[in-house]
C-alpha cells in the first residue's frame, strides 16, 4: 500500500517537528514547508492528502495559501486542517468558510490531532 | 501511603463504588489524593487516610473515592457508536415512540462530553431526546453542568464546525449553548445502587466504566443497567467491553462493536 501523505506548513521548526512525530505515528509520510509559497510550490508538484497549515507565516500566510491551493488543478483534494494560535471564533469561522476542512487551536497534542484526523475521515 | 492504606482504599472503592483499584495504581492514587488532602485541610495524604480509617466520615470517604475514579473522556469517543446512535437507532426509536422523546442515559458521564455528544447527535438527526447523565463524582458533575471546556478539551473529538455551532466562546472557555443544555439533566448516581423507581431508558451509554468494576460486583452492576432498560433497549459499552460472561440478558449486534440489545425481560427470567 502506498503510504498516505501529509504536508506540514509552519514557520516554526519546532512545531513542524512535533506535528511530524504525531502524524508519522498515524502512518503518514510527511513533508514540510516553512511558508505558504513553499507549500504552494510543493503542491503544484505533488498534492498531499492532508495539509496541516499555520495561519501567520512570512512570505505567504496560510489563508492566502489555502485560497490559491483550492484553485490549483486537484487542489480541492487535500483535507486542510488549520493549526494555529489564533483561537477567536470569528477567525475559525473565516478559515472554515475559506475552505479549510477543520481547525486545530494551538496548543494541541497527539490525542487532539488524532481525533481531528479521524473526524475529517483520513484515518 | 502504606500497602495497608492501599488495601483499605481498595476495599473502600469496592464496597462503596463497586470498582476495582488495581495494585499498579498505587502511585497514581497517592498523586491524586494530594490535592484532596490539601483541600480537606490535612498536612499529608497519610494524615488524611489515618483520619479516615480512625473515623470514617462519609464526605471525606466520597472525596477520596471521587479522586480515584478514572475521569478520562472526550467528545465522540469511539465515533462509530455515535454514528450508529444518530443514524440507525434514533430514527427507528423515534418512529416506534410515535415522536415522543427517546430516553437516553449516559451512565458514568464524568465531565459530560459523552452527554453533549449524544445531544448534538440527536439534534443533527432531528430526533427529540431526553438525556439523563449521571456520575459518581460531584466534582465531575459540576464541570459537566457548567458545560465549559478548555481549548484542549473542546477540540478532542469535535470538529471546529461542530464546536462553533454548539458552543459559545467566553474568553478562554467554550460553553455549551442553552439549546444543548436544555436537553441534558445531570444527576449523581451510583451504579451499584439498584433502581428504586420504574424509570426506563431506550438507550444506555455506559462505556469504560464496568471494565473497572470489582469482579464480585460486576454482575450486580450489569443487572442494575439491565433493569433500567426497556425490552429491546440498547446498551453501548466500550468496544472491547462485554456484558457479564454468559449473560443472556443482552445479545451483541453484529458489526456494531460495543452495541448490545436487551432480551425481553420474560425471556431472561424464564431461562
Amino acid at each position: 500500500m502506498t503510504p498516505r501523505t501529509c504536508l506540514i506548513v509552519d514557520d516554526s521548526r519546532i512545531i513542524r517537528k512535533v506535528a511530524r512525530r504525531i502524524v508519522e505515528g498515524l502512518g503518514f509520510e510527511v513533508d514540510e514547508a516553512a511558508d505558504g509559497a513553499e507549500a504552494l510550490a510543493f503542491c503544484a508538484g505533488v498534492m498531499p492528502e492532508v495539509i496541516l497549515l499555520d495561519w501567520s507565516m512570512p512570505v505567504m500566510d496560510g489563508m492566502t495559501f489555502l485560497r490559491r491551493l483550492r484553485t490549483l488543478p486537484g487542489g480541492t483534494g487535500p483535507k486542510v486542517l488549520f493549526c494555529t494560535i489564533e483561537t477567536r471564533a470569528e477567525r475559525i469561522a473565516e478559515a472554515l468558510s475559506a475552505g479549510a476542512d477543520d481547525y486545530v487551536m494551538k496548543p494541541f497534542d497527539g490525542e487532539i490531532l488524532t481525533s481531528k484526523f479521524a473526524e475529517v475521515g483520513v484515518v | 501511603m502504606t500497602l495497608e492504606d492501599f488495601d483499605r482504599l481498595q476495599s473502600l472503592m469496592a464496597s462503596r463504588a463497586g470498582l476495582r483499584l488495581t495494585r499498579d495504581r498505587m502511585k497514581l492514587a497517592e498523586h491524586r489524593l494530594g490535592p484532596v488532602a490539601r483541600r480537606e485541610g490535612f498536612e499529608t495524604v497519610d494524615a488524611m487516610l489515618a483520619a479516615l480509617w480512625a473515623k470514617p466520615v462519609a464526605s471525606l470517604g466520597w472525596a477520596v473515592i471521587e479522586a480515584l475514579l478514572n475521569p478520562e473522556t472526550w467528545f465522540r469517543r469511539e465515533r462509530a457508536s455515535f454514528d450508529t446512535f444518530a443514524r440507525e437507532l434514533l430514527p427507528a426509536l423515534s418512529r416506534a415512540r410515535g415522536g415522543e422523546p427517546v430516553k437516553v442515559w449516559s451512565a458514568g458521564c464524568s465531565t459530560g462530553q459523552e452527554a453533549w455528544s449524544l445531544a448534538m447527535a440527536a439534534r443533527e438527526a432531528g430526533v427529540a431526546v431526553d438525556i439523563v447523565a449521571t456520575d459518581l463524582s460531584q466534582r465531575a458533575l459540576e464541570k459537566a453542568r457548567s458545560g465549559a471546556y478548555t481549548g484542549f478539551e473542546i477540540q478532542r473529538g469535535l470538529r471546529a464546525e461542530t464546536m462553533l455551532r454548539w458552543f459559545d466562546q467566553v474568553e478562554d472557555a467554550w460553553i455549551a449553548r442553552a439549546e444543548l443544555r436544555a436537553m441534558v439533566h445531570f444527576a449523581r448516581a451510583n451504579l451499584v445502587d439498584a433502581p428504586t423507581d420504574d424509570h426506563r431508558f431506550d438507550v444506555i451509554f455506559c462505556r469504560h466504566v464496568l471494565d473497572d468494576a470489582d469482579p464480585a460486583r460486576r454482575s450486580e452492576m450489569f443487572d442494575n443497567l439491565e433493569r433500567r432498560l426497556v425490552d429491546d433497549g440498547c446498551l453501548f459499552l466500550g468496544p472491547a467491553e462485554r456484558p457479564e460472561g454468559d449473560s443472556i440478558a443482552f445479545r451483541a449486534v453484529a458489526g456494531r462493536g460495543g452495541l448490545f440489545v436487551k432480551s425481553p425481560a420474560a425471556l431472561s427470567r424464564a431461562a
